[in-house]
């Protein structure tokens, strides 16, 4: 009985070693991100991290393939390299598409442009630059006066109302890093639920959101 | 019937597979634009009627108001099913750069609008930049990596074969660890089988026997 | 012009998940003697024939393709503990029984990579489609008790 514990505890230590390695964020990152209805925040020192780890890597295979180190540890060390690249590429890409999608709505909020990286304003500005000129000459142009506007129907709209925006109401996957407690999940507290450590549960992406940013839960 | 000939733009979008395009459909959106302005023409004289008769257009709630009404709100729904074809088009269009690539092919060419063709160019020049700027390229790895390396089994004496840096020997049913890239000319030839594939189709058969 | 949400962005295709799976940690036996690996992803080995290691599940299966070990099946992919698994998910119609959240995906590349190392693979391989079976039902019937009003609903 007592070995089964000794594996169990061991397997506990080792999970909380790998949880913390970089590449184990940025997964966390990637999966949070795809869940995630709207943009979140980007970790550049993470991303930098990541980087350097990948550029050391590749600079050690340079170097094994001089000093004829095993084909095995070689074709071992590229898997590993080939893993954390497609991650990081994903993470990007996947990022980008974000922006691509929801581009109006990002660039008009401080809130949501402090999230992304320096890159990602620069692409978001450009992306809604083009966009708004490409709706401009193709049809809002030949509308009469009044009805040109690209972020709203007509002069009588008091705020914008054709602006393409993430439903943040829709029900996401998640699971609990810790316990959390009694959490309330409206804003009238009628509808409170026992978060417990590693439970799954199926949520609207609002009532949680805080909960995803402050790393208490993970998207799935 | 107002509004029905924008609707048929938006059905020609939703029948549209998805992440695919159907040819720009210039006929109906032109005509889309003309009903649109109709519409303006009618409101507007419609309002200066109201204005010439000295009734206050805020409060005053005649046949002319209601007229006027049902003209503005048609023009803004035709806007919307213009805009929403437009916009839906665009994100198919964005997401040819990563499916496709920078340069279209000309079947697709052929499908956009002269403003959907500079949107495709001006889009692909962010990603691009982007991409410079961040020194990555994020049109390669789609899906995750697999073994680089895989195994092998030789199926007709193909004998000596230089394979980058060293050579090997590949003589009839011996078995090999190669690398996939270097392997491919050979099995698009048959001339050796991946084991994997071998073992998944052998197993597919057993399990049928189950 | 009112946005929806993108199945393309959120949805893990078949390949993503695998590649999540496969960072599960497994047991192997290797038959070398090989270094300490300081991967990005972490630190394994050193590595002697005979004594069991713990690595990642690509990496296991990375050195049995090669022929450098045998892979440890996971104590859940007995027949012993999956038959349990099974009654215990038939008689309670709302629990779920404690297993790796990705085992399906785990099993699939044992069987496809370290079949001979699996004892009762056959039956294994059952019972693991058995229990996916009736936990599809269970999540189906779950997400269908969502209403407009419903705020969560706990899936464990």
């Amino acid at each position: 009985m007592s070995s089964w514990e000794d594996d169990d505890s061991a397997a506990a230590a080792a999970a909380a070693a790998a949880a913390s390695t970089d590449v184990e964020l940025l997964k966390r990152a990637w999966r949070n991100e795809k869940a995630s209805p709207e943009i979140l925040r980007f970790d550049s020192p993470l991303v930098s991290r990541v980087r350097e780890q990948i550029q050391l890597l590749e600079e050690t295979l340079d170097d094994f393939g001089e000093s004829g180190v095993d084909d095995l540890v070689v074709s071992l060390y590229q898997m590993d390299l080939d893993r954390t690249l497609f991650l990081l590429r994903s993470y990007l890409r996947l990022r980008l598409q974000k922006i691509e999608k929801y581009m109006m709505h990002i660039s008009k909020s401080e809130d949501l442009l402090s999230r992304l990286s320096q890159q990602e304003q620069r692409f978001a500005k450009s992306c809604t630059e083009m966009m708004e000129k490409h709706l401009e000459q193709s049809v809002l142009s030949k509308l009469p006066y009044g009805y040109d506007s690209v972020t709203r129907q007509s002069l009588s709209s008091t705020e914008d109302d054709m602006v393409p925006e993430p439903q943040l109401d829709t029900f996401v996957f998640c699971k609990t890093k810790s316990d959390v407690g009694a959490f309330q999940l409206d804003d009238i507290g009628e509808e409170v639920v026992d978060l417990v450590a590693d439970d799954l549960y199926v949520l609207r992406y609002k009532s949680i959101k805080g909960l995803v940013e402050s790393g208490q839960i993970d998207l799935i | 019937m107002y509004g029905r000939r924008a609707s048929q733009l938006l059905k020609e979008v939703d029948s549209c597979e998805a992440g695919q395009l159907v040819p720009f459909n210039s006929d109906v959106f032109d005509q889309v634009i003309r009903e649109c302005n109709e519409h303006n023409t009618q409101f507007q004289s419609l309002i200066r009627k109201m204005v010439e008769q000295n009734l206050d257009i805020e409060t005053t709630r005649n046949d002319d108001h209601y007229g006027a009404a049902v003209h503005h709100l048609s023009l803004l729904r035709n806007k919307r099913c213009l805009m929403a074809y437009m916009y839906n088009r665009a994100e198919v269009i964005q997401s040819f750069r990563w499916k496709i690539g920078p340069v279209l092919p000309h079947e697709i060419q052929e499908k956009l609008h002269f403003s959907e063709k500079e949107y495709f160019k001006n889009h692909s020049a962010a990603i691009k930049s982007y991409m410079s700027e961040m020194d990555i390229d994020l049109t390669v790895d789609m899906v995750p990596p697999k073994d680089p390396y895989i195994q092998v089994r030789v199926l007709e004496d193909i004998g000596e074969v230089s394979l980058g840096d060293h050579s090997i020997s590949l003589t009839k049913n011996s078995l090999h660890f190669l690398r996939r890239t270097d392997t491919e000319q050979f099995i698009s030839q048959f001339w050796i089988s991946d084991m994997e594939l071998v073992r998944k189709h052998n197993q597919a058969d057993s399990k049928q026997e189950w | 012009m009112a946005g929806q949400s993108d199945p393309h962005l959120s949805i893990f295709s078949p390949s993503e998940v695998e590649f999540v799976a496969e960072d599960e940690i497994v047991e192997i036996v290797p038959n070398i003697r090989m270094e300490a690996l300081n991967m990005i992803c972490g630190d394994f080995g050193p590595f002697f024939p005979q004594i069991a290691s713990k690595v990642p599940l690509w990496l296991a299966v990375a050195l049995k393709k090669r022929g450098k070990c045998t892979i440890r099946t996971p104590d859940w992919m007995t027949v012993d503990r999956l038959t349990q698994v099974l009654d215990a998910e038939r008689e309670s119609p709302k629990e779920f029984q404690p297993l790796p959240f990705h085992y399906i995906e785990i099993s699939k590349l044992l069987f496809d990579h370290a079949r001979d190392d699996i004892s009762d693979a056959y039956l294994v391989r059952s019972l693991i489609e058995d229990i996916r079976d009736v936990r599809f039902h269970k999540v189906e019937t779950g997400l269908e008790t969502i209403s407009g009003r419903t705020h969560a609903v706990k899936c464990m």
